[in-house]
């Protein structure tokens, strides 16, 4: 398994406030990691600095052995880092076959491939029968497929998911891990996913970095984090009696 | 060393009475983000209004008042029958002002004719300060001008009713739910804001002709005003950025004509607007 | 950030639109229309219609903007001015090859170019679409008054008088364009044929990343497109094809004047657009004739009780009519359908 991402020592302070401190993570092809941690605890601000959205103030962040630090949200979305953000962040007026064909006119797709590829994507995310309406009619949960459906059609190769089961049902939540674990074995994707949801994150099992004050508290398996002394420290500090 | 100082002397009159002319602007836009289109119209208003109170015989003083009352009524009206169900949508504001800014041209000129009209200037002649001559009515304007800004910036900013208007409309959504009331407060200051582009449209009237469309000239002369200024910065901001549009136009038109002077000053307005969006000063 | 689509429906510009046939169908019928039009009627209309027909191309480049991309320019009027003076700039040369070619050739270059210098420098700076609409206004206050002062070139407040090109055909010989109908000939094609290019742009995938971009900026940004580029892009093309109907105007009018990219006609152009319906390139164009022909007509009878009509108009359709005339027809269409279907 090679490395398709990495990052050194990537810090971002704003005006005082340090948000990610010298974080060192690295994810291989083909895996999925989770990154939890209390609120505050810089995971989006981390998300953020790889999809391009902020620039970090130190360190570097390699894709595929480039440093593609300085690189602009535009061109790393098209080297394949794709982005699900916290709130839907879709075409509500739209369709889901067109918002599905906006991420393929984004491919360099033949005109006569199109459609096939728009419809695998709708099979993908269950939307085949929910294509014609305007999606701000749809489900929430729909909604966060559609999403995710966007960051397949555009080719993504690495997926940064940013609370994906937010709002979700429990059996919506079951259906998003068994999702995201056939696309990674699939489509040989890599996912770096923020979750607040034990359930989820047991489900996938796939390893966890836990973020705590904006740097790395620990890495480990699901079984080794939930039962580390500190990390229920935190949450449990925090008000956040997650991890039971 | 004189023509120097004879130019700053008019490049400070310009500054101040194109700061009166934009305030009103100043505080609709940049205290309650309404883009609003129609501030042209309502210079025009007031200057129709004071033609027609001083052609009736009304001292103009009292006349000058009287149009900023009457601009008020007219924005008010406005901003009950239709711009408050718009305050989260700018691009429908600046489309309701401007069709605002269309029919109340069209209602100047059916009401008053396409004539041009004159005000009689009530402070005819100027003051000697030696080298320097300064148009007595122009003179007294800016002096006004920079008064009325710094007493409405005190308004704002020192005291109790100012600094309560300030933070209920920085926090909307709170203030609505402590029962605070956010409508009256936007209709107050849509109110003076109109009213006092009223004003100036009055107090403007006896520097030039005034037909239906004097307005217009101030409407982007404003904006660039209030842009380059810093919007929402309402003393410093309408100065700094009257300076800019109106001081340095009369210091470009030294060396070009009048025309190329405003268009230089917009292009370079433009500029300032693309590199520092948040205002001359300010690094955004 | 751009314009978003709300619920009353610009719905007509959706991608995959079904209604794209019909309006196709529409398109079809009024052409025929046109094209007949000068066998059953002829005088003034016949004369004065092409100028009609190119106002209509003015509000279609507006529309491209408006409608596709949500950016609002009320500076259209000064493209379509300079297109003007550039053809009649054109016919004053003497280059051995017809100088109504010429502008007609250089005229989409002119405005597409200038556009796209200024979409650039704006774009790229995501400067927000408010200030955007300023700009334009500034931009078109600037054209109208160098218009004035250059007069040795343009003619100041006096306007221009442009000659009146011929069709030529090399050594085939030539078509002269001084009577009504064969000046309408040679326009109406032209017309259409910008019609059919901006459509076919508006309904492929240009026009499809326009719309995404109405729609989610941040999100088209995260798909990895550039969309300062399509906006430049899009403002480029409105820019050049305003330029040319100007041109086109010009040769036809053989006449400009300052006031022609001034304040007042840009913001009338986004007047007939509003209230045609922003979204359908078919209703701007018949839109932009429609209203072009009832200004004139009325305008000698109640010049000022006509514009605050229409001011009045405007606001019902920005209140209430969001779509304009042409969402309307298209949400009456499909709640027409919805209950057929039941």
């Amino acid at each position: 398994m090679s490395s398709l991402l990495r990052t050194e020592g990537l810090t971002k302070h704003f005006a005082g406030l340090v948000a990610n401190e010298a974080i060192n993570f690295e994810l291989n092809t083909g895996s999925i990691q989770c990154v939890i941690g209390p609120n505050g605890a810089g995971k989006t601000t981390f998300i953020s600095m790889i999809s391009g959205h902020l620039q970090p103030n130190e360190g570097r962040i390699y894709y595929k052995d480039q440093d593609i630090t300085k690189l602009n949200v535009v061109k790393r979305a098209r080297i394949g880092i794709a982005r699900k953000f916290q709130t839907p962040t879709i075409f509500d007026e739209l369709t889901a076959y067109d918002n599905i064909e906006l991420a393929v006119l984004g491919t360099d797709c033949p005109y006569s491939d199109r459609n096939k590829n728009i419809n695998e994507v709708l099979e993908i995310v269950h939307l085949t029968n929910e294509s014609d309406k305007p999606v701000k009619f749809l489900s929430h949960g729909q909604r966060q497929w559609l999403e995710i459906g966007l960051l397949l059609a555009v080719k993504a190769e690495l997926l940064l998911l940013d609370e994906p089961t937010a709002g979700m049902t429990v059996e919506e939540t079951e259906s998003t891990a068994r999702l995201i674990k056939h696309l990674t074995q699939e489509f040989q994707l890599s996912v770096i996913i923020i979750e607040h949801d034990i359930n989820f994150i047991r489900d996938l099992n796939a390893p966890v970095t836990v973020l705590h004050l904006g740097r790395v508290l620990m890495e480990g398996s699901f079984e080794q984090v939930s039962a580390n002394e500190k990390v229920r420290e935190i949450y449990l500090g925090h008000g956040n009696a997650n991890l039971a | 060393m004189e023509t120097i100082i004879s130019v700053l002397v008019d490049a400070t009159l310009i500054t101040l009475v194109l700061a009166l002319a934009a305030f009103g602007l100043a505080i609709i836009y940049g205290l309650i983000g309404v883009i609003n289109m129609g501030h042209g119209a309502m210079l025009t208003l007031g200057a129709y209004f004071t033609w027609a109170t001083t052609t009736a015989g009304v001292p103009f003083i009292l006349a000058v008042i009287l149009a900023a009352l009457g601009v008020a009524i007219v924005g008010l009206l406005l901003e009950h029958i239709i711009i408050r169900h718009f305050y989260d949508k700018p691009f429908d504001t600046l489309l309701l002002t401007w069709a605002f800014f269309l029919i109340m041209t069209e209602v100047i000129k059916i009401v008053f004719g396409t004539d041009f009209r004159n005000v009689a200037n009530p402070l005819p002649g100027a003051i000697d300060f030696g080298t320097i001559k300064i148009p007595a009515y122009r003179g007294a304007i800016a002096l006004f001008s920079l008064l009325l800004i710094g007493a409405t910036a005190f308004v704002f900013y020192r005291t109790n009713l100012g600094i309560k208007i300030r933070a209920l409309i920085q926090n909307r959504e709170v203030a609505s739910l402590l029962g605070l009331n956010v409508s009256r407060t936007y209709k107050f200051v849509f109110g003076i804001g109109s009213g006092i582009a009223g004003l100036a449209g009055g107090l403007i009237s006896p520097m030039l002709s005034v037909d239906p469309y004097i307005g217009n000239v101030y409407l982007v002369r404003s904006f660039f005003v209030v842009i380059v200024g810093g919007v929402g910065q309402l003393l410093g901001g309408t100065l700094i950025g009257s300076f800019f549009i109106g001081g340095a136009e009369t210091i470009f038109a030294l060396f070009s004509k009048q025309v190329f002077a405003q268009s230089i000053v917009f292009l370079l307005a433009i500029v300032i607007l693309r590199y520092r969006p948040a205002g001359i000063l300010k690094q955004s | 950030m751009t314009q978003r689509s709300e619920k009353q429906g610009i719905e007509s510009a959706a991608i995959r639109s079904r209604n794209r046939f019909s309006e196709e169908k529409v398109a079809v019928i009024v052409f025929i229309i046109f094209a007949l039009l000068p066998i059953f009627i002829t005088g003034y209309p016949i004369y004065i219609l092409p100028q009609y027909m190119l106002f209509g191309v003015l509000a279609m480049s507006l529309a491209l903007l408006w409608g596709f991309v949500g950016i609002l320019s009320f500076g259209q009027a000064a493209f379509f001015a300079l297109g003007a003076y550039t053809m009649g700039l054109a016919m004053q040369t003497n280059f051995g090859v017809n100088s109504g070619y010429i502008g007609i050739l250089i005229s989409p270059l002119v405005g597409g170019v200038l556009a796209a210098i200024t979409g650039y420098f704006l774009f790229n700076a995501g400067v927000k679409a408010t200030y955007f609409v300023l700009v334009t206004l500034a931009l078109s206050i600037m054209i109208e008054q160098i218009a004035v002062s250059q007069s040795d070139i343009t003619g100041g407040w006096n306007g221009m008088y442009i000659d009146r090109m011929p069709l030529t055909f090399g050594t085939f010989g030539e078509i002269s364009l001084f009577n009504d109908i064969p000046a309408y000939y040679a326009i109406f094609p032209v017309v259409i044929a910008i019609y059919v290019f901006v459509r076919w742009l508006a309904t492929g995938r240009f026009g499809k990343i326009l719309i995404g971009i109405r729609e989610n900026e941040d999100r088209m940004t995260a798909l990895g497109f550039n969309i300062s580029a399509y906006k430049t892009g899009a403002f480029a093309l409105s820019g050049a094809i305003a330029c040319l109907a100007g041109a086109l105007y010009g040769a036809h009018a053989n006449f400009v004047a300052p006031s022609l990219g001034g304040v007042l006609f840009s913001t009338e152009v986004v007047v007939w657009v509003a209230i045609a319906g922003r979204a359908s390139l078919l209703a701007a164009l018949l839109g932009g004739i429609l209203v072009a022909s009832l200004s004139n007509y009325l305008s000698t009878i109640t010049p000022d009780y006509w514009q605050l009509v229409l001011g009045i108009i405007f606001i019902l359709v920005i209140v209430f009519l969001k779509g304009g005339v042409a969402g309307a027809i298209s949400d009456l269409s499909k709640h027409l359908q919805s209950k057929v279907k039941r």
